[in-house]
């Protein structure tokens, strides 16, 4: 089974540093990981990727063409577009073995999940070759450290599941970042169900006004448990392997693996 | 909390000893006139939406002032990030791509957005409102340190309104449309301030269907039907019920930047926000204001790694004055 992640998330929410934690964590679990990173806007970044999209095209080479006079976006979406009609390119330089595990970074801009149908056809793009896709939408904890604003970040991220049509697991990265206090309060909201939140919220006119909508937002929340919510501490190892697990539930990785290094020796393999 | 404001002032190079919520110190006052900040996709067309909306003020001998918050984009208006931040030389000089540049841009405005809010509050008496146009890339203002500390200074000072402009030629299909309300809907719950939807383009495609979509769930439920295959369709539907309730407290525009239709309505609306503002904001941010500013102020100052700097100074400064308070006994 040929396993990707796709990782999604605005600007600075931490989807090359993600990548790169992953890369570390899979390499000392032994598990193979490709990494493709498929902005073609980004910097630096601290992992090796097996494909550089850069090296098909650039924003840089856009913006430098004189035949082609665009704003940063309008450079972006040309490339993102050239991209999604390229994706063989990619294809080829993959290993895609059966047991194939990618990580896809993304460009952050929201527009290409819900205002084109880039990124949907990139995906359908992957799936048509086998791959089991997991959208991971990356939110900065700092954005998110009160009720409403949990909601406001669990709307982004339906906003693009909703067009790419993919499981999806919800990151709340920089967790090593917070303040003590700050960062136990998302534990605690992550931990309780969205309708307690909305109820626990204090009566502000605001609250009093968006009461009957925040009720409804927290019961689809609650109720589906395709939407998931993980913190994810960068500097804690447990973190990362729970957020893994998760995610590899999702994406149903190893179901089918024939030999599974995980599993303690005593479990019955006719189970399998 | 004193002592971040001090902090932050040291980072400030100018005569001016303040943050960047100076222009709020006296508190909100709901009588100025609104600031309007034009959020949307990139693409939606917000700066052709702001371009016809302050030529329809000043046919009607009533011109608006003009902030433009997106370093990449050059037109004529009252306030230009431009003339204080220089996209194509942070690009260079601090070595970064095409989104950093337009963060990072927005950062070192943000600095001196206490400026802009002083400029603002000047005018308020001679302009019916300051129209606000945002970076293309709409996260880069709503996901951002920067946009929050804008957005909630404006806001802990004057009416302020938000509108979301939605382009009805790319919400035609339901999926999309859905995206862009959720999206909308997220906006509604991070910035908590009055807003309203402005369905632009309506020149290309009329914006009925999305009228039809909003008022009748059953509508739009078929359409989602029709459209999509099964996997994620159950969340999808419950979602739409989810919206269904949020078009209840919405208030919609249609309109057209290229025609000029719906200016007028777009005003009314921003009327009506600006009496919500009174009525809703005014109690909230008197109370939210000192603490929430402050708390994004200083995350900023982390973010661009400013913090360890300026808190090292201080220290320093304090050990010193402590050494001579010594020397003294």
């Amino acid at each position: 089974m040929k396993c990707l992640q796709l990782i999604i998330g605005p600007a600075g929410s931490g989807k090359s540093t993600y990548c790169s934690v992953m890369f570390d964590h899979f390499q000392s679990l032994h598990r193979p990981l490709e990494i493709v990173n498929l902005d073609p806007a980004a910097e630096t970044f601290n992992y090796t990727p097996s494909v550089d999209i850069r090296d098909l095209i650039s924003v840089d080479d856009v913006l430098e063409d004189e035949d082609i006079i665009m704003g940063p976006n309008g450079g972006l979406v040309f490339c993102m577009e050239y991209i999604s009609k390229n994706m063989e390119w990619i294809h080829d330089q993959l290993t895609d073995g059966d047991d194939a595990y990618v990580m896809v970074d993304c460009p952050g801009q929201i527009e290409l999940y819900s205002h084109l149908p880039i990124m949907k056809e990139i995906v359908t793009t992957f799936k048509s070759w086998d791959y089991n896709v997991c959208t991971l939408f990356m939110i900065d904890a700092h954005f998110v450290l009160e009720p409403e604003k949990l909601i406001a970040g669990a709307l982004t991220a339906l906003s693009s599941m909703i067009s790419l049509e993919t499981s999806a697991v919800n990151v709340l990265t920089k967790m090593d970042q917070l303040p003590r206090e700050s960062k136990k309060e998302v534990e605690d909201m992550l931990e309780s169900d969205c309708s307690q939140l909305v109820n626990g919220v204090n009566d502000e006119p605001w609250n009093e006004r968006h009461a009957a909508l925040s009720r409804a937002i927290a019961s689809v929340l609650d109720d589906y448990s395709m939407f998931k919510m993980v913190a994810l501490d960068n500097t804690d190892e447990e973190s990362i392997e729970d957020l893994l697990l998760m995610i590899d539930t999702t994406i149903q990785y190893g179901e089918d693996a024939e030999v599974h290094d995980r599993i303690p020796k005593e479990v019955d393999p006719n189970e399998e | 909390m004193a002592e971040s404001t001090a902090s932050s002032s040291k980072q400030v190079p100018s005569e001016m000893p303040s943050s960047p919520l100076a222009g709020s110190s006296d508190g909100p006052n709901p009588d100025l006139a609104p600031s309007v900040i034009v959020l949307g996709m990139a693409g939606s067309g917000k700066t052709s939406f702001v371009q016809r909306l302050t030529a329809h003020l000043h046919a009607k001998k009533t011109p608006p002032y003009v902030v433009n918050l997106d370093p990449a984009v050059p037109y004529p208006v009252n306030i230009d990030i431009r003339d204080t931040v220089k996209y194509k030389q942070v690009m260079t000089e601090y070595g970064l791509g095409p989104n950093g540049a337009i963060l990072t841009s927005l950062n070192l405005f943000c600095t001196r957005f206490d400026k802009v809010i002083e400029l603002v509050r000047a005018r308020s008496s001679t302009v019916p409102l300051t129209i606000i146009d945002t970076p293309g890339q709409i996260e880069a203002f709503t996901w951002s340190a920067s946009g929050t500390i804008i957005t909630e200074a404006l806001a802990s000072s004057h009416p302020t309104v938000v509108i979301y402009v939605c382009d009805s030629a790319r919400a035609t299909s339901p999926a999309t449309f859905m995206s862009n309300m959720l999206y909308a809907c997220s906006i509604l719950y991070r910035t908590k301030l009055p807003f309203f939807v402005v369905f632009n383009k309506a020149d290309i495609v009329r914006p009925t269907f999305a009228q039809r979509w909003m008022t009748d769930f059953e509508r739009f439920d078929e359409a989602l039907e029709d459209s999509r295959g099964g996997y994620s369709n159950d969340l999808a539907r419950s979602l739409s019920l989810v919206l269904d309730e949020f078009y209840c407290g919405l208030k919609t525009v249609i309109c057209s930047a290229l025609t000029g239709e719906g200016m007028d309505e777009v005003l009314t609306a921003i009327d009506e926000c600006k009496q919500q503002y009174r009525d809703q904001y005014i109690p909230l941010y008197a109370e939210m204001r000192a603490k929430k500013v402050e708390e994004t102020a200083k995350r900023l100052r982390e973010d661009a790694k400013m913090g360890d700097l300026t808190s090292e100074v201080k220290a320093l400064d304090v050990g010193r004055v402590r050494d001579s308070d010594d020397e003294n006994e």
